[in-house]
């Protein structure tokens, strides 16, 4: 398994390829409001501008609630090494991520997701990354 | 156990290997890029196996020719949407929309690009922008004049190579595109000229002049390089397709941005 999680991230993590950027992140998440969530996957859509997964996560009360949650572009995440089957229903996930803006929703931006196998997968966000935005790609 | 490990440790090493040796690949070329290729009749060959690899720039005042004092030429009206379009977080830039970057902004729009040269016009073909081209004539015809010139997104353009720069003038745009990310805007008097340049394989040039005498005090112009990623391809990118970023979009008093339907889903 270790040796598995290790070569997911140099073959996912490691691999050069630009930030992608459809709208503003910061219009829709808050960079100071991060989220750590553990759930079972319900529902991939593999689809542009953005993936979006959900997950079911168990609160304090034995009850469920439903987060989507946000992805860069299939054309980018396959550029870091996904394929539409990487995430799957069923699989259950950590993940780490930003929450939205609006409180009400339950909706976020996944920065990165690690399977319960140990395996990581790192998302092509649109967050703006200060280092990366203004240098050549 | 430790043999597995052993082989992880160096199926890893030999992964880092493989990815220093195309950083270390890169860095020779920046140092050595192989020469800038031709067609057969010597003119500048802006093509290749593989992609323009599009930087994300978001803000054209930072990539301004004249030295670190230049500043964008606002007239009033510019300069206080563009506060306010910052004061918003660019929640309302027509990217977000999935609308087309229009001309200039097309360069600088984060996903990989490809020329396309003919005889009598270059078609350049981004990925990003909700899957759009360009089309540059190179006939020598001129720009339609008064109504037979239909503004566009990305407006009206002929381009002609002078030495090794090829040269695009564009008129003809519409209203609806931001210059940049950072929410500079623009009239339909808007009037580019782009300089491309390839001094290398590896590299293009890419500079504009912006005139838009109903946007800016005097012509300004920004430029930046791009880089070539040898074997690449471009993907499909259809920005339309679920676009939930306007679902949730509020305007500046919390309302909802499109309201829907009472039929809708």
């Amino acid at each position: 398994m270790k040796a598995k999680f290790l070569v997911m991230l140099a073959v996912i993590g490691v691999h050069s390829v630009p930030v992608l950027a459809h709208h503003s992140f910061a219009a829709e998440f808050d960079a100071d409001s991060p989220i750590e969530l553990t759930g079972i996957v319900t529902k991939v859509e593999w689809m542009n501008p953005h993936t979006f997964f959900y997950i079911d996560v168990e609160k304090e009360n034995g009850e469920y609630e439903n987060w989507a949650l946000e992805l860069g572009s299939p054309n980018g995440l396959m550029r870091r090494g996904w394929t539409r089957n990487s995430l799957r229903i069923g699989n259950v996930v950590s993940v780490t991520g930003s929450r939205a803006r609006d409180g009400s929703l339950l909706k976020g931006n996944a920065r990165s997701i690690v399977l319960s196998n140990g395996v990581r997968l790192f998302n092509g966000t649109n967050q703006i990354n200060p280092n990366l935005a203004e240098l050549p790609q | 156990m430790s043999r597995i490990l052993t082989t992880a440790i160096i199926m890893v090493l030999f992964s880092f290997a493989k990815i220093t040796a195309t950083a270390q690949q890169n860095t020779e070329t920046a140092k050595e890029a192989p020469p800038t290729p031709r067609l057969a009749d010597g003119t500048v060959d802006l093509g290749g196996d593989g992609v323009w690899r599009l930087p994300w720039i978001r803000y054209f005042s930072k990539h301004i020719v004249g030295g670190q004092d230049a500043e964008v030429p606002f007239l009033g009206w510019t300069k206080a949407m563009h506060e306010y379009n910052a004061s918003t977080n660019v929640a309302y830039d027509p990217e977000g929309f999935c609308l087309p970057p229009g001309g200039p902004r097309a360069f600088g729009t984060p996903y990989p690009a490809e020329f396309l040269q003919q005889h009598d016009r270059i078609i350049v073909i981004f990925e990003g922008g909700a899957h759009v081209w360009r089309e540059i004539h190179m006939d020598g015809r001129s720009h339609p004049e008064r109504d037979a010139l239909n503004p566009t997104y990305f407006g009206h353009s002929v381009g002609r190579w002078e030495d090794n720069t090829l040269i695009i003038d564009t008129i003809g745009y519409n209203e609806k595109t931001w210059l940049d990310y950072g929410g500079h805007m623009h009239t339909d008097q808007l009037h580019t000229i782009e300089r491309i340049t390839r001094p290398d394989r590896n590299t293009l040039h890419y500079e504009t002049t912006i005139i838009d005498p109903g946007a800016y005090r005097e012509p300004w112009t920004v430029a930046w390089d791009i880089k070539w990623s040898e074997g690449q391809e471009l993907a499909e990118y259809v920005c339309q397709e679920n676009n939930k970023f306007l679902l949730d979009l509020k305007d500046d008093f919390g309302k909802p941005f499109f309201e829907k339907t009472p039929d809708a889903n």
